[in-house]
């Protein structure tokens, strides 16, 4: 088949559909690829050059200091200090070097450039260098001014800094224990709800409806502090602590809820009627109707509305802060990875590996489920009330 | 599942099983600069609090919070409590949040007495007494000034001292590289008029004087209000700066936008600043200092506090590589001595108990300053704490300054009401920076605290 024919097979308005779909993905991709490349580059690369710049290798110009007068050594009337340029730090191919900032690139590698008062300075492609003077050396290490070649160079050492900090494997513990439970809690609860908002008739219901879908709008800020209130007075009360992970589950929990049964019910009212009237008939009561009809029947709404969860509670750093303390040993990974940045920031390369590292479960957790995304949302969307 | 269960387990016991002691940085008797007298003086007179908890909450995360456990093992060990610190990047609105529901923390250290005094006048602080206001004044240099901030209206609207400060930062420095310096002739300023000087013959040797840098997300503007607090100080007497921070002073005052014009002088001449007016806002603060060390240098000079050297490129040495001076004053104005401008935290006790008290006097012995100074960001105005213990004379140099200041005041930011000093402050220096002229902006800034009566 020529490219004509599939072109017309596949249709003009298909292309560009396709087409648009891709190009959104690649401009979204974009950020997260600068993420990872960035993840892998040294503190100084990063804030020196643009991560596009990573892959090829750059002249970039640099500063080192020579050699401390007191390792010179004399050698009849002239001093010598010798050395590399690149000693404890990376290597690299020297192009050019210069003693003055105004010329970086003032003499060419290799051969031995008079600065003046008796003194030469010889810097070789690898970076060994000779520094002689006719008399003794004074003061500080001489600076000087290179122009060096490296090549594209990355680097493990963020993500290692980052997994090997102290607390991170405690904390990483922590948010599993503070998500799933904080996941599996309203579920449960909202599945009940949402089918007794559906299918069962009393009195009130839809006023209930309503309030539920009232509270989506109210900010969860507003209730901090009250809500904390009230757990340290139910904790001096009962002499336990006010912070625990009972405390957060119950928080995650109430906060998820209206959203919860509000996508639950949206589902579940739209299952066919037949069905469940037919189980009823057959003497079904309302307990096993729910367990046996409405629950398999739910799945994919069930599994969404999970993923929304999970990822919320997962990089929750708010509600873990207030409702579980601050405490290395009750930090969760957002908060553990949040104090690895330091108390000014500005650390890309603990940043980014560390957005690489939380990213992991969250997207174990939607490729998990993901089958079942899409097919939830849009059941749940299309049906009005 | 249920391996990995076991797997993460076992890895949270290897952790928690590495934490539990903590050792102590400098072995106690051994190095001479360290005042270990008063280690084992504080020993002996708190034997009888062993087990206690005491909790501390501040801002320090990351390497700063490595450094202040490093201050608490001693506490911990001389006394026996055990002492656990912990923080959070929005501190400021956790402890409004934790003091409010009835779970405070033993301490909280905040760095915004202005914060303090909100939370004092609710009633939320236990007042240190007398006893360590007077402590403060005779031991700390400037020490007036300094129970100054410590001193609130608690809830009774009688005022009491709430804050003790532990740990200064300085600001009124000037960064620069030395080398830079030597290769093209200039001199270290002494004087306004000199730097102003220096600035042009910079320009006219081809370079760019200054870095200046705003950008801090949110709080993007903070590093202009702490050039318009320098520039109040070299320009006006120190009483009226007080009554600026009290807003006695409006800010739409002379005295207030002949400072802001004086930052402008530098910030706003395109001449003078690296990447143009228009960089001035959009480069972040974490990011100007690194064009100092650009080859060839973007910049000489740049303004910031004592914290900067953490932004430093990596491995660069301070004294050798990097140096600073005090942001000179004018010679037409000897009047105003050498000011200081500078922040510290304050330690506040926000749930009363013997090892919170016992706390706040370690604060008090020099063994607790010492250990910090000797190993980096750390700065004391305490005169009995040795000056040699600084772990290098950049930061030795800056301590000088700090204990010898005529005057010292506090970061007017800080002690502003918060939607001023950390807002419509921020953004009106942006606006300033942006174009609008020292008088709309003051004006504006002022209508924003009229709005808060």
């Amino acid at each position: 088949m020529s490219a004509a024919a599939s072109l017309r097979r596949i249709g003009l308005p298909r292309l560009v559909v396709h087409f648009s779909v891709l190009v959104i993905c690649i401009v979204w991709l974009i950020p997260t690829l600068g993420i990872l490349v960035t993840s892998f580059r040294e503190a100084g690369q990063i804030t020196a050059s643009g991560w596009w710049t990573a892959f090829t290798g750059a002249a970039e110009t640099s500063a080192a200091r020579l050699g401390d007068p007191a390792t010179a050594k004399q050698n009849g009337a002239t001093y010598v200090i010798s050395g590399s340029v690149f000693e404890g730090g990376k290597g690299g191919t020297v192009r050019a070097f210069g003693t003055r900032v105004a010329a970086p690139t003032e003499f060419a590698v290799g051969k031995a450039a008079d600065l003046g008062d008796g003194e030469t300075l010889t810097i070789n492609e690898d970076g060994s260098y000779t520094y002689s003077k006719n008399a003794p050396f004074e003061g500080r290490g001489k600076r000087v001014y290179l122009s060096v070649a490296t090549p594209p160079s990355f680097t493990t050492d963020n993500y290692r800094t980052v997994l090997t900090s102290q607390g991170i494997g405690q904390s990483f513990v922590n948010s599993l224990t503070v998500a799933v439970p904080a996941t599996i809690i309203p579920i449960l609860i909202a599945a009940f709800a949402a089918y007794a908002l559906s299918w069962m008739e009393f009195p009130g219901r839809a006023l209930i409806i309503a309030l539920v879908v009232g509270l989506i709008v109210v900010p969860l800020q507003m209730s901090l502090i009250p809500l904390l209130k009230m757990y340290n007075e139910i904790g001096n009360f009962f002499g336990v602590p006010s912070r625990s992970y009972a405390g957060i589950w119950l928080a995650h929990s109430a906060f998820g809820m209206p959203l919860a049964i509000y996508l639950l019910r949206n589902y579940i009212s739209g299952l066919p009627r037949e069905i469940i009237e037919s189980a009823r008939v057959d003497g079904a009561s309302d307990f096993e109707i729910f367990v046996k009809i409405i629950l398999p029947l739910s799945f994919p709404a069930l599994a969404s509305f999970s993923i929304f969860q999970f990822l919320w509670t997962w990089n929750d750093l708010l509600v873990a802060m207030v409702f579980l303390g601050t405490g290395k040993d009750q930090l969760v990974l957002t908060g553990a990875l949040n104090a690895l940045l330091g108390s000014m920031g500005g650390k890309w390369e603990i940043l980014t590996a560390s957005a690489f590292i939380t990213i992991v479960v969250p997207i174990i957790v939607f490729f998990a489920l993901q089958r079942y995304l899409v097919r939830g949302l849009l059941a749940g969307s299309v049906k009005g009330g | 599942m249920k391996a990995s269960f076991w797997i993460g387990t076992a890895l949270a016991a290897l952790v928690a099983g590495g934490a539990v002691a903590q050792e102590l940085k400098f072995a106690p008797g051994q190095d001479s600069k360290f005042n270990w007298k008063s280690y084992e003086d504080f020993k002996a007179s708190h034997a009888n609090l062993k087990g206690q908890n005491l909790t501390l909450f501040g801002p320090w995360r990351g390497e700063d919070e490595v450094l202040f456990n490093s201050v608490l093992a001693y506490f911990n060990a001389a006394t026996g409590i055990n002492g656990k610190y912990s923080s959070s990047e929005n501190y400021e609105q956790q402890i409004v949040i934790d003091t409010q529901a009835g779970s405070p923390p033993n301490i909280a250290v905040i760095p915004q007495p202005g914060l303090l005094a909100d939370l004092a006048a609710k009633g939320f602080l236990t007042s240190l007494g007398q006893e360590n206001s007077d402590w403060v004044k005779t031991n700390y240099g400037s020490g007036e000034d300094w129970i100054k901030y410590g001193t609130y209206k608690g809830k009774d609207g009688k005022e009491a001292y709430f804050g003790f400060p532990f740990k200064a930062d300085f600001k009124s420095m000037v960064w620069y590289v030395p080398e830079n310096f030597e290769e093209a002739g200039y001199e270290v300023p002494k004087t306004m008029e000199d730097l102003i000087k220096l600035s042009d013959q910079i320009v006219k040797d081809g370079g760019v004087p200054w870095c200046i840098g705003l950008g801090s997300g949110g709080a993007t503007g903070w590093p202009a209000t702490d050039w318009v607090e320098d520039m109040m100080l070299r320009t006006q007497k120190p009483e009226v700066y007080d009554k600026w921070v009290s807003n006695e002073v409006k800010f739409n005052d002379p005295a207030v936008i002949g400072a802001i014009d004086e930052f402008g002088k530098f910030a706003k001449n395109p001449k003078y600043v690296s990447g143009g007016v228009a960089a001035v806002s959009s480069t972040d603060f974490r990011d100007s200092p690194k064009g100092l060390f650009g080859i060839p240098p973007k910049c000489y000079l740049h303004h910031q506090a004592s914290f900067v050297p953490s932004f430093f490129p990596p491995g660069t040495k301070l004294g050798t590589d990097a140096d600073f001076f005090y942001l000179p004053t004018y010679a037409s104005k000897p009047e105003l001595g050498t000011p200081v401008l500078g922040a510290g935290t304050m330690f506040a006790i926000t749930k009363d108990s013997p090892a919170a008290k016992a706390f706040i006097e370690f604060l008090k012995t020099p063994i607790a300053h010492e250990v910090w100074m000797a190993q980096s960001s750390f700065l004391t105005p305490f005169k009995g704490a040795n000056s040699n213990a600084y772990a290098n004379d950049v930061m030795k140099k800056q301590g000088e300054l700090l204990t010898t200041a005529t005057t010292f005041r506090f970061d007017a930011s800080d002690l502003m009401p918060g939607k001023i000093g950390a807002g419509a402050f921020w953004t009106g220096m942006v606006d300033y920076v942006g174009g609008k002229d020292a008088k709309t902006v003051g004006t504006d800034i002022q209508k924003a605290w009229d709005g808060l009566k």
